[in-house]
């Protein structure tokens, strides 16, 4: 009997082995190895830096510096605690009196950091803050939530493609299975919402469901036209079906190949926004209206595992935008030199390159967060029902159109791609590449024209002496 | 899970310590789902009884306390309760005050800063109520400069004293004009990038677009006053139409609401009182920048008709015998129409006093507009009245 989930933990566990453990146990430890890596090794870390990155960004958005606290704060930590007795004015002397020696205040005054003193901060507080539930809470559910919450986005790495055998399985109906899981996040804020026994979480978990409802329509129907296009709803055969031989590896990507799959990509992360719950669709958290929205009773560490839960839920949109549209975990500068490495290499470099691409999309994230007000709750709805789900469908229909139509002139061609061989998939030949974007673009052009002619009545002539654009 | 029923609406108390509040508010709101049925001010939570601790000080004591009275706006607060003193002293010729007309520019340009300011705070923290932190702290970082114009001058960055009966406490401080110049320039480029920002975000638009219409009739009806009551399209504006201080010598527009939302708006929407606010920092720049042109020198000298800044021992003597009688003084404060009603019986203390102030009236509306609203709709709303809670309550 062997367990293995592919060459690269066959490579692993022979490493393993190599040292004079027992065959079996070797490929075991190596399996779970493979199987934890990806939620404890990259989604995890990347979560419990976020906070640092978001205040940066914040601060670039706000002409600000953000966190910039160094060693001295440092310092001024470590007196707090050894300390601790004393009343803080005189911790606070100590530690001004010590910084002012004649060599520390020199090494202090050289010691950059950038605030990255504020990662290990937060920790410390969301460890150290008290875990209370309210008088009248539904104690089952309220603490039980907190872990349905990450559930739902670790669940997804469970056959989410960080190169070609660093997964833990690649079932042929990943997509659906992907549909299923990311859904969970919003039971746990509903039971979140009611168990707090606070009439705002209440409003944050109801708006949550909502939201969620409206928002998992466009998000299948765009999953839909990818493995359409594709010919499988496996996330391997996606990213297989968008490799192009040669150093321009970009002209592979789902994203380029046609105006309809652009618009659904679009779709798609707007979608994923709200289903993360991310600004501007942050109605279930809602601060200014909601107080904290559904987690307005959480303290401590279960605040820390919803927060945790919603990076990762971020890195999972980036994640399958990216396998979806960005070409997975291939590089956009040709691919045959990194499948041409040995199995850990392989992995180790197409891991980087997917976690690149997650982080940017979270990186974007948060610039929009910086940048947009929230909408209203039926606008949201409205977005979802009127804008996002007939594009989605203009898309399915546009692409099935298209496929039809170009059949004859576009080859369906089976990818032998590194050691995976694809299902078919369309390729389609420059004319009837061209033909669709040529359409579609012409269509936009029209109907912006259309907008300007017959749309909606200039504004008073003071609305330009606003932004200075035009003034009178 | 708890929650009162009667039929299908739910109790909520918003506030007393709600984010969106602006302070101590509390809105008793009754909503079925996310739309509200019914909804209840409840004020008090900051009385101070400052109208009866004036009762007990002497005529120049009082001035802190209109700071407080609302503290976005000090200036302001300061120079409604000096002009309504002396128009009382001006009642008889002996106690009759000849202001310094220096004096009365410093007065005119501090109060107008004050207003951009407080319109940047109230700009600001609207959208924040909203979502959108950007542009609160891209705001507040404009009036971080004028904070520091003032505490140069007065010495204070919040609750300034800065204005006495008789002028001001002391002169600006030496390069106040340049810099002041300077900021309205670095505010004019700031502005834009903030419109640009949000204020002409689609999003933002449509969440304002429409919302809380109020018609001129309701507006005037339920006595709103200020940018409120001009959102609403009711030309009027104290500085223009019943003119104190320089304002006489001084040329502005007076931004009224027009639909500003275009086709999904209406008239005297949340919008319509956003952007006559926005209008209103642009003519605030223009009085600030005529009031430099026009004011005359210092002259050194604290009581120079005209280049002094303040006729203090004058104003002292005539207040220890002011004329018997009773006023009503209105100014036009960032926030509305703010009146000062003194009535005094000859002593050195004022027989009774009385403020009448914007936000208080505002809330008084919010019975009539806010049922069929949304929860998020309620939020904007406050801050579209842009309400200051101290004043409310006093």
């Amino acid at each position: 009997m062997t367990f293995s989930v592919g060459p690269v933990s066959d490579s692993i566990a022979s490493w393993i082995a190599g040292l004079g453990v027992p065959a079996l146990a070797a490929q075991i430890v190596a399996v779970l190895f493979v199987c934890a890596a990806p939620v404890l090794g990259i989604v995890f870390p990347i979560a419990g830096v976020a906070q640092y990155f978001e205040r940066k960004v914040a601060g670039l958005a706000q002409r600000r510096k953000g966190p910039m606290v160094g060693a001295t704060g440092l310092v001024d930590f470590v007196f707090d605690l050894a300390l601790f007795f004393q009343p803080k004015w005189r911790r606070r002397q100590t530690a001004r009196r010590f910084e002012r020696l004649p060599v520390v205040s020199t090494v202090l005054g050289k010691v950059r950091m950038w605030g990255l003193g504020s990662i290990a901060a937060d920790g410390v507080k969301m460890f150290l803050k008290e875990d209370m539930a309210p008088a009248g809470a539904d104690k089952l559910l309220f603490h039980g939530s907190t872990y349905l919450a990450m559930t739902g986005a670790f669940l997804a790495f469970a056959v989410f493609p960080f190169s070609q055998w660093f997964h833990m399985g690649d079932p042929p109906v990943a997509a659906l299975y992907l549909g299923a899981v990311t859904g969970l996040v919003a039971v746990s804020v509903l039971k979140a919402g009611w168990s707090s026994n606070n009439k705002w979480s209440y409003f944050g978990g109801i708006r949550s469901v909502a939201m969620i409802v409206s928002y998992e329509t466009p998000i299948a129907l765009s999953i839909a036209v990818v493995c359409m296009w594709s010919g499988t709803m496996s996330l391997q055969g996606i990213i297989a079906a968008q490799y192009h031989p040669g150093w321009f590896s970009i002209a592979g990507w789902n994203l380029f190949q046609s105006p309809f799959l652009a618009l659904v990509a679009c779709v798609y992360y707007v979608a994923a926004l709200a289903e993360c719950n991310r600004a501007p669709f942050d109605l279930s958290e809602g601060e200014s209206e909601l107080v904290g929205g559904f987690h307005t009773e959480y303290s401590g560490l279960r605040w820390g595992l919803f927060f945790i839960a919603e990076y990762s839920d971020m890195i999972l949109v980036g994640g399958l935008f990216a396998t979806m549209f960005l070409g997975g975990y291939q590089s956009p500068v040709g691919e045959e030199w990194i499948v041409s490495l040995p199995p850990v290499a392989e992995a180790l470099v197409h891991t980087a390159i997917l976690v690149a691409k997650a982080v940017l999309s979270v990186g974007f994230m948060m610039w929009v967060r910086w940048t947009l007000p929230r909408f209203r709750i039926d606008q949201v709805m409205r977005l979802s029902w009127t804008k996002l789900v007939p594009l989605a469908l203009v898309s399915l229909f546009g692409l099935a159109v298209t496929q039809i139509l170009t059949a004859t002139r576009t080859g369906v061609v089976e990818i032998a791609y590194g050691r995976y061989s694809s299902a078919p998939v369309v390729r389609p030949d420059l004319f009837s590449w061209m033909v669709p974007w040529a359409v579609v673009g012409g269509a936009m052009v029209a109907l912006v024209a259309m907008a300007k002619r017959w749309g909606a009545p200039p504004e008073p002539i003071e609305m330009r002496r606003l932004t200075g654009k035009g003034a009178p | 899970m708890n929650i009162e029923r009667e039929g299908d609406f739910i109790t909520l108390s918003m506030g007393p310590h709600h984010p969106a509040t602006h302070g101590v508010l509390r809105l008793e709101v009754t909503t079925d789902g996310e739309v509200i049925a019914a909804c209840k001010p409840d004020i008090g939570y900051l009385h101070r009884a400052i109208e009866k601790i004036g009762e007990n000080l002497e005529w120049f004591q009082f001035v802190p306390y209109t700071d407080r009275v609302d503290y976005v706006c000090s200036m302001n607060s300061n120079h409604a309760w000096v002009l309504a003193v002396e128009s009382l002293l001006s009642t008889s010729e002996e106690t009759r005050l000849r202001i310094p007309e220096r004096a009365e520019y410093i007065r005119v340009l501090f109060a107008e800063l004050n207003r951009i300011s407080s319109h940047m705070v109230g700009l600001g923290s609207m959208t924040m109520d909203m979502g959108a932190f950007t542009p609160f702290v891209h705001a507040l970082g404009q009036r971080e400069h004028i904070n520091d114009i003032f505490e140069r001058t007065c010495g204070a960055r919040l609750t300034y004293n800065y204005m006495c009966v008789g002028g001001v406490n002391r002169d600006l401080h030496p390069g106040a004009e340049a810099e002041i110049r300077t900021f309205l320039d670095g505010l004019e480029a700031a502005m834009k990038d903030f419109n640009r920002l949000i204020s002409t975000n689609n999003i933002f638009k449509g969440r304002l677009a429409g919302v809380a219409a109020i018609s001129a009739e309701d507006a005037i009806s339920y006595g709103l006053v200020g940018p409120n009551l001009r959102g609403s399209g009711v030309d009027f504006d104290l500085r223009r139409d019943r003119p104190y201080g320089v304002y006489d010598r001084i040329q502005f527009d007076v931004p009224v609401g027009r639909c500003y939302a275009g086709a999904k708006g209406r008239l005297g929407d949340s919008y319509d009182r956003f952007v006559v606010r926005l209008l209103e920092v642009l003519e605030s720049i223009r009085i600030c920048r005529q009031a430099l042109d026009q004011m005359p020198p210092s002259s050194g000298k604290e009581d120079d008709p005209v280049g002094g800044w303040c006729v203090s021992k004058a104003a002292q003597k005539a207040l220890r015998k002011p004329p018997v009688g009773e006023v009503y003084f209105r100014c036009e404060n960032p926030r509305g129409e703010t009146g000062y009603r003194i009535v005094s019986d000859g002593t050195k203390f004022p027989y009774r006093i009385k403020i009448r102030t914007g936000s208080f009236t505002a809330l008084s509306i919010f019975e009539k507009v806010v049922p069929g609203l949304m929860i998020a709709d309620v939020v904007t709303l406050i801050g579209s009245f842009d309400i200051v809670l101290p004043e409310v309550d006093r």
